[in-house]
């Protein structure tokens, strides 16, 4: 086997982890099917209920805010697997010993976290997917206006998926620094989901929030490749949108690269 | 009486200690609190936003859903505070942690909520009694003394429900320790649908959030039988009446069920 071959190989069998143990676990994978079922008609229901009396609100109508919404219960199963189970997030590999593992084997702890974030999102990838073509199917989500906005949006939801990465590895190297962090964790996953738009469009927020949010990296998440879609933000204003999330791409890989060369001199198995 | 009073001395006394120990780590103890302050002002922000931008939701005044939210966020606050430990069950059974409480004097229950101190109860509770004062200064009510009873009674009881939901998935942790999923979604579930009218999901729905999983009972119905929604909230009014003491039913049946289930226990560790 060639020296690629095999790197594509082992690759292959790193990001294969997570998903490999969620296919062990049935009533695992039966629960988030159930739990995605039941959240998207009830996030349906909602919305249809509150537009019940009005047209329009915040330049979203009825049909423009469900499809917001259920996409964004979708979207945010892409990165939904649970590792606690299996003893395998960060925090846990910090608190256990184990995380001295990752730099015993003949591959970067950078690169393993990669592949291994890389299968997880593939794999969430799948049941957005399956979840997609169900609404779409039975109506609940409409399709993009044009195939220049399907096109686009394919585009900045790959870019906001990059951002999500980088966020979410941010929190994972803050557990390098801190050993109860349980707490900090929360707070920036809160925060990810708020003000990324998953529990309701940022244009519903007053102005201030939304000039808050625009110098953070959670809307370029999922907010503005949502709002892409359902046509809130237009295909020529796009552009700029998707400009700020290549720069929130680089400034974040740029940081995580940095703490990843400090968070390696840090590690101390602790009884591990 | 004396040996009542004794094995609850014990309990404060841990309690404080469990307290103490959350202090050694000042930065994650404060971070603990804001962290149950800002996971209820995001329910605060959202509902802030649907009242500011929609008129109303179900046939139900902002006002009324306010009331519904800040009933709710309360119980949900009391809950975290002097049950909630039941939710680590999982965890307590995959790590074997309970096979040592078997074998103390104290009821294995008890001492599941005496596990550690929830500093995120102190954020949620600050911040669910902020939420209850606005909804009681917007609400146009007459607050007897009787009205006042009913919320007090309300807001324990739907304390109760929550309680009797998650010890009933805590019983089933005993059998098959992988139930964190369905805990996660419960509580994503009460998050979302728990502080809403149900009146705008479809009739086999809300009778599902009433019946299976009676999310309806935390504080849909009281609030709706304090602002007059009785009579059209899809139930006899009777049954969103009995709302409490239905909160406390539950709570004494899901205890049989963990004691049941705490019964067959064989430990996970060989």
């Amino acid at each position: 086997m060639s020296t690629t071959a095999a790197l594509a190989s082992r690759a292959r069998r790193i990001a294969s982890i997570t998903p490999r143990g969620e296919l062990l676990a049935p009533p695992r994978m039966t629960a988030t099917a159930l739990r995605l079922l039941v959240q998207v008609c009830l996030v349906v229901h909602l919305w249809r209920g509150l537009y019940a009396h009005t047209d329009s609100s915040a330049g979203l109508n009825e049909t423009q805010a469900v499809t917001y919404a259920v996409l964004a219960v979708l979207a945010n199963r892409i990165r939904g697997l649970d590792r606690s189970a299996g003893r395998d997030m960060v925090i846990q590999h910090l608190r256990f010993g184990t995380i001295v593992y990752w730099y015993l084997r003949p591959m970067s702890p950078r690169r393993y976290y990669a592949l291994r974030a890389l299968g997880d999102q593939l794999y969430g990838f799948g049941w957005v997917l399956a979840g997609y073509v169900l609404s779409l199917a039975v109506g609940v989500v409409v399709p993009p206006s044009s195939y220049e906005v399907a096109a686009v949006f394919a585009v900045s939801m790959l870019l906001g998926q990059l951002v999500l990465y980088y966020v979410m590895m941010l929190v994972d190297l803050l557990c390098f620094w801190t050993l109860r962090n349980e707490a900090a964790l929360l707070i920036l996953v809160f925060a990810q989901n708020l003000l990324s738009g998953v529990y309701a469009p940022l244009w519903y927020f007053p102005d201030w929030f939304i000039t808050l949010s625009a110098f953070l990296p959670f809307q370029a998440t999922l907010g503005v490749p949502l709002s892409i879609y359902v046509g809130r933000i237009g295909v020529d204003d796009a552009f700029a949108q998707m400009a700020v999330q290549v720069v929130w791409i680089v400034l974040l890989a740029l940081l995580t690269r940095w703490l990843w060369d400090r968070a390696g001199r840090r590690v101390v198995a602790q009884g591990g | 009486m004396t040996a009542f009073l004794n094995s609850w001395r014990v309990a404060w006394r841990i309690t404080r200690l469990n307290f103490k120990a959350r202090l050694e780590y000042r930065g994650e103890f404060l971070m603990g609190v804001a962290v149950g302050a800002i996971w209820q002002v995001s329910i605060i922000v959202f509902a802030s936003v649907l009242l500011t931008r929609f008129p109303g939701l179900g046939g139900w005044s902002s006002t009324d859903v306010l009331l519904i939210a800040s009933m709710r966020m309360l119980a949900h606050g009391l809950y975290v505070l002097f049950l909630g430990r039941v939710q680590y069950m999982n965890i307590l059974v995959q790590e074997g942690i309970v096979d040592p409480c078997l074998i103390r004097p104290m009821p294995v229950y008890r001492q599941i909520q005496l596990t550690f101190f929830p500093v995120n109860a102190i954020g949620d509770l600050v911040v669910a009694v902020g939420l209850f004062v606005a909804a009681l200064q917007r609400s146009s009510l007459d607050w007897t003394a009787g009205r006042i009873a009913y919320v007090v009674a309300g807001v324990i009881g739907g304390m109760l429900v929550e309680a009797a939901l998650f010890t009933a998935l805590a019983a089933a942790a005993f059998h098959f320790p992988a139930t964190s999923y369905w805990s996660q979604w419960l509580e994503e579930l009460m998050g979302t649908f728990g502080s809403y009218p149900l009146s705008i999901l479809p009739k086999a729905v809300s009778a599902a959030f009433t019946f299976v999983v009676p999310l309806a009972f935390i504080a849909y119905f009281p609030a709706g039988v304090l602002t007059g929604h009785g009579g059209d909230m899809g139930v006899p009014e009777v049954l969103a009446v009995a709302s409490p003491f239905i909160g406390l039913t539950a709570f004494v049946l899901s205890r049989l069920l963990w004691n049941w289930s705490l019964g067959k226990y064989t430990g996970v560790n060989g």
